[in-house]
């Protein structure tokens, strides 16, 4: 019951905004590995290069769609 | 039966079947096949898996700072099995959220809440899952016919890579120790060099004493090189 009292609005105000801002941390992070994985492919090349960029490519691009899907649910 | 008896062109010619018998027999014996002796793709340990382990005289191998007539001999990761930790790691992540409603805080949330939780949950197991595997599989060891070198990328934004001519090889250990590392065959490569780092460690790598024989025929071949004065 403690539980249920904690979480006034002002707390799930709160909660929304650190998600947003951890999500926008988030897509950041997601850049860095579209970079790392160029600077990685550039050092070595073995023949897998145009999936591990299109995986890099996909995780940035769904990291973008989770923090616009939660602007619309939160 | 006595030369006398003999022809000069017989004599000359038992003279010359043996010096090519000694000239044989002086030469080193090669127990690594190379592209110069068979069809590199019937090479023992020579495949076309771009995960593999370790790879033979690879086809399509290319890494910075290449010499054009370099050719890689050697490509080398962590044994599969080192991967056994992380992904056991994200296995138990995956099956988390199911046990996030036992959680109070979580279970009290709003439905809304609890979805983007979980989703954001994850996000963060794709993000484990993406840079162990990207550490295992840029983390490399390339064996060419001039030089060794290790790539390792330490983290996101930081990359090391080392290299050492072969002739600079002074010492080769292989160490394997403990009960996975001796039934799935793999260890560590030890290598002592004259260069300014003394030492290039291969970690974890599937048959090391191959690589440790190899290693050692390539400095002879390359010292043959050298005495022959064919060094690039």
């Amino acid at each position: 019951m403690e539980a249920i009292s904690s979480f006034t609005p002002t707390v799930l105000v709160a909660i929304k905004i650190a998600l947003w801002l951890f999500l926008i941390l988030y897509i950041l992070f997601a850049g860095i590995v579209i970079k790392q994985v160029r600077v990685m492919t550039e050092t070595l090349q073995v023949g897998l290069e145009k999936s591990i960029r299109t995986l890099a490519v996909i995780h940035f691009i769904v990291s973008v769609f989770v923090f616009i899907l939660s602007l619309i649910i939160l | 039966m006595p030369d006398v008896f003999n022809s000069h062109k017989q004599v000359e010619s038992v003279e010359q079947n043996s010096s090519k018998k000694q000239i044989e027999v002086k030469k080193p014996e090669k127990k690594f096949k190379t592209p110069e002796d068979m069809d590199r793709h019937e090479l023992p340990g020579h495949n076309h898996n771009p995960f593999a382990a370790y790879c033979y005289y690879p086809d399509h191998v290319n890494f910075v700072n290449a010499d054009p007539e370099e050719k890689v001999v050697l490509l080398l990761r962590r044994h599969p099995i080192t991967n056994l930790s992380w992904i056991s790691i994200a296995f138990l992540m995956v099956i988390a959220p199911s046990f996030f409603v036992l959680i109070a805080p979580f279970s009290l949330l709003p439905p809304g809440f609890q979805v983007v939780l979980t989703i954001l949950w994850y996000l963060i197991v794709t993000a484990f899952i993406l840079e162990e595997f990207l550490s295992w599989f840029f983390h490399v060891n390339i064996v060419t016919d001039e030089r060794i070198i290790e790539v390792d990328f330490i983290n996101l934004i930081y990359r090391e890579v080392t290299d050492a001519n072969i002739d600079q090889i002074q010492d080769v250990t292989v160490v394997v120790g403990g009960a996975p590392r001796t039934f799935f065959r793999y260890g560590n490569v030890v290598i002592q060099t004259a260069s300014e780092i003394p030492k290039i460690e291969f970690e974890a790598i599937p048959n090391p004493d191959a690589v440790a024989r190899v290693l050692r025929e390539l400095r002879i071949e390359e010292e043959q090189e050298k005495l022959e004065g064919r060094v690039r």
